[in-house]
């Protein structure tokens, strides 16, 4: 998921370079202001971890591999103001020190994986606590569910980029990438639980600090994330998700296309997945598909928890 | 006036466990102390103790006083300055990315600035041999130059005692060989806790053994260390080097060597 | 691994090693906003930068393979994103642009890392103004980001001497676990080094 240089074009990059830098400063407020001493060398060595844990590959389908992008790891662990300190660090390094992802983009990739990942993950989790209650298994399928969520909604915030650039058509980018990441994430999320039960099991008492912390959740830095999110989200993606062609046109206009050619590329999908057949309009459609799957992926995260916590018993103690 | 004094030290983890029960020592200035004891003995402990890193419960009524100060939370930042503490594994000491900024760490944070800075940092690496790997990233020195980066890391603090633990291990015998010359140049105080006897022999004319947290013998090395029966029945051994000499020769190699 | 590691020119000797790295990194950037602004289609300008980089990576006495190496790992990302431009009019105009400046970029961040060590950026966000905090954490990242690497590898080594019949449920929890291990192992080392910088009296 990390853009290149070249890709995207100077409003674009220069608007969630903005987001990015905004983003980043609460987070780094927010760790100057409650975080003790203690925990600073932590936020670096987890940095390292990170990385690290991005360079192991696991099987994708079709001989293909991915890797974790360890963003609601890092939420779930450290909270999610480290956590988008953790993974910009990573993103900086890895495009300063190995050329990976490019520097012109660096603000998108900031804004994808270490804004909108962990802020989306953390609070989704957090959700799935709430309604389940506070078990293990309660925990493990927030991770699970939260996991691939991060992951989708991440990489569909990196297609909106791409196409608000110009770079290719939304239909496309949107179906190649939140495709891709649908199954990839299904991996983040089975990684990401198995590691949390793992940790579990050898240190518990390295995630009940973070049970500390979940216990005084500062709201207002998560309705920060949250706000920031949400306008890049909408800057990025509303355009071209939105169902009203007026402002469909509107956008398209702003940007140059010709509202015709945005119209017929929303219609006619060249790659025509993620439709249900029978419902009329394809964003509709497109809609349902995404929430169809997104409840399979619920179920399937239960599932797993219910699997890992049945296995287990000695991993009680985290509750 | 001591340079340390523990007067009933106790301590247990979090989960439960004792690690320190009653710890009484002193130590004279300029003295050099070995600390030997088998795994879990409670050395590390008890050293970190001594820089009031693990102060929590000690804080009303501290157990140890370092050149006359009680280590309190009031007075960390004093003590702290006056022992410069080598860790076990030179990585987690050398946090800094070059050996010229990580020696350059504690001063700094003493408040010392240029061109007094570059002094005190090119004066501990030239004191350990290091002055040509000023710009050389940590993460690229030998074992032995690492232990040696440490070293200086705590000169530069300009200590008055020196803790040390495991300074020898996972050396070769030129990195160790080094070390114990450094050591025995040095006219700071010097705690060392390790498992290398022969080590202690040479660079330690005092030792104090501990075993499951508690003090079972204190005195000169010479005389302890050739103690089968006491060596034997804490996890130790009788190194070789006093195998070879006579009994009543002991006191004379032990002169021999700290002179 | 995708990325071979430690780059191995990083420490050799040239004027472009010698410069300082706030003017390659300003420099860098420079080169890359120029390239992307440039029109779609503007050869000329794409053939003189081209030029311009291989002056560069001559003055810096980098092997030409090693660079090419390099952009031959990291070009397919450039190609996979650039494929989804074929799509739309003028398709196959908007690829060869994306992949030209694509490939320009990239040849100038691998001589921008190639010549610049990281350590050294890191000085120059120091004195940037950068807040404490994000340096701090990417400096005790690239500190120890090699020894949890190596770390890694041989638990990854250990695990698999000791793996006969590898299935697909094995490999998942291996994996894992390998991770689980990482971390906890991470946070004790972040413990021994916080006390270690207490120990040289750092004060937050």
């Amino acid at each position: 998921m990390h853009i290149p240089d070249g890709f995207l074009d100077g409003k674009t990059a220069i608007a969630s370079a903005a987001i990015a830098t905004v983003g980043l400063g609460i987070a780094i407020r927010h760790v100057q202001q409650t975080f003790s001493a203690r925990r600073v060398p932590l936020i670096g060595l987890a940095a390292a971890f990170i990385f690290a844990a991005q360079m192991l590959n696991f099987p994708v389908a079709g001989g293909t591999s991915g890797h974790v992008i360890g963003a609601v790891l890092a939420a779930v662990i450290l909270g999610p103001s480290a956590a988008v300190l953790v993974m910009s660090s990573v993103l900086i390094l890895q495009c300063l020190m190995f050329a990976d992802g490019g520097i012109t983009a660096l603000g998108a990739n900031v804004f994808n994986m270490a804004l909108v990942a962990p802020f989306t993950g953390y609070t989704i989790y957090r959700l799935v606590c709430r309604v389940l209650g506070g078990t293990l298994r309660a925990k493990l399928t927030g991770i699970a569910f939260a996991s691939w969520c991060s992951t989708v909604i991440a990489s569909i915030a990196c297609a909106g980029e791409l196409a608000l650039s110009g770079t290719a058509r939304w239909n496309v980018v949107f179906t190649a990438m939140a495709g891709i990441h649908a199954i990839i994430g299904l991996g983040e999320a089975l990684i990401t639980s198995l590691v949390i039960v793992s940790v579990a099991r050898l240190r518990p008492e390295l995630l009940q600090e973070s049970a500390e912390l979940e216990a005084k959740p500062a709201y207002g830095q998560l309705l920060a994330y949250g706000l920031i999110v949400v306008l890049g989200l909408v800057l990025f993606v509303a355009p071209f998700a939105s169902a009203w062609p007026d402002g469909l046109e509107k956008v398209a206009e702003a940007l140059g296309f010709s509202g015709a050619a945005m119209q017929q590329a929303v219609a006619n999908s060249p790659i025509p997945d993620y439709q249900v057949p029978g419902v009329g309009s394809s964003v509709i459609s497109n809609i349902l598909a995404g929430l169809l799957g997104t409840l399979i992926v619920f179920v399937l995260s239960y599932v797993l928890a219910r699997l890992l916590t049945s296995k287990s018993n000695s991993t009680k103690s985290l509750t | 006036m001591n340079a340390i004094e523990v007067r009933h030290l106790s301590y247990s983890f979090v989960n439960g466990t004792d690690a320190l029960k009653d710890i009484s020592f002193n130590v004279a200035q300029e003295e050099r102390v070995g600390i030997i004891g088998p795994n879990g003995a409670g050395k590390s402990t008890l050293l970190w103790h001594l820089n009031g890193l693990l102060p929590e419960r000690h804080l009303k009524n501290p157990a140890v006083t370092v050149l006359g100060i009680p280590v309190v939370q009031a007075n960390l930042a004093l003590v702290r300055a006056k022992i410069g503490l080598l860790f076990q594994n030179p990585d987690d000491q050398l946090f800094c990315p070059t050996v010229w900024e990580d020696v350059a760490f504690g001063p700094q944070q003493l408040g010392k600035c240029e061109p007094e800075l570059s002094t005190i940092v090119n004066n501990a690496l030239n004191k350990v041999g290091l002055a040509g790997l000023r710009g050389r990233s940590t993460r690229h020195l030998s074992q032995g130059e690492k232990h040696r980066a440490c070293l200086a890391g705590v000169l530069a603090c300009e200590a008055q005692i020196l803790v040390l633990d495991e300074p020898t291990s996972d050396l070769d015998p030129r990195g160790r060989r080094e070390v114990i010359s450094l050591l025995r140049g040095f006219v700071q105080t010097q705690i060392i806790a390790s498992h290398d006897l022969e080590f202690v022999v040479e660079v330690c004319p005092r030792v104090i053994v501990i075993d499951s947290g508690q003090i079972v013998a204190d005195g000169a090395t010479s005389q302890i260390l050739n103690d089968e029966e006491l060596m034997l029945a804490h996890g130790l051994e009788r190194p070789h080097i006093l195998r070879h000499q006579h009994p009543h020769q002991s006191n004379n190699l032990s002169n021999r060597l700290n002179h | 691994m995708r990325l071979r590691l430690d780059d191995p020119y990083v420490n050799r000797q040239s004027i472009i090693h010698r410069l300082h790295a706030a003017i390659k990194l300003f420099a860098a950037l420079g080169i890359v906003i120029t390239t992307i602004a440039l029109p779609r289609s503007a050869w000329p300008a794409y053939c003189v930068i081209g030029i311009a980089l291989v002056v560069i990576i001559a003055l810096s006495r980098l092997p030409l393979t090693h660079i090419l190496k390099r952009l031959a790992l990291l070009e397919p990302f450039v190609l996979v994103v650039a494929l989804l431009s074929l799509w739309q009019r003028d398709g196959v105009l908007v690829f060869a642009g994306l992949v030209t400046k694509g490939t320009i970029s990239l040849f100038t961040m691998i001589i921008l890392v190639a010549t610049t060590r990281f350590s050294d950026i890191l000085r120059v966000f120091w004195s940037m103004r950068i807040p404490n905090v994000l340096v701090t954490t990417m400096s005790l990242m690239y500190r120890y980001l090699f020894l949890i690497l190596d770390e890694m590898t041989r638990m990854t080594r250990a695990r698999a001497s000791r793996t006969f019949s590898p299935g697909r449920w094995l490999t998942w929890h291996t994996l894992a676990d390998v991770i689980g291990h990482l971390f906890v192992r991470t946070s004790e080392r972040a413990e021994r080094i916080y006390a270690a910088m207490c120990a040289r009296g750092w004060k937050t």
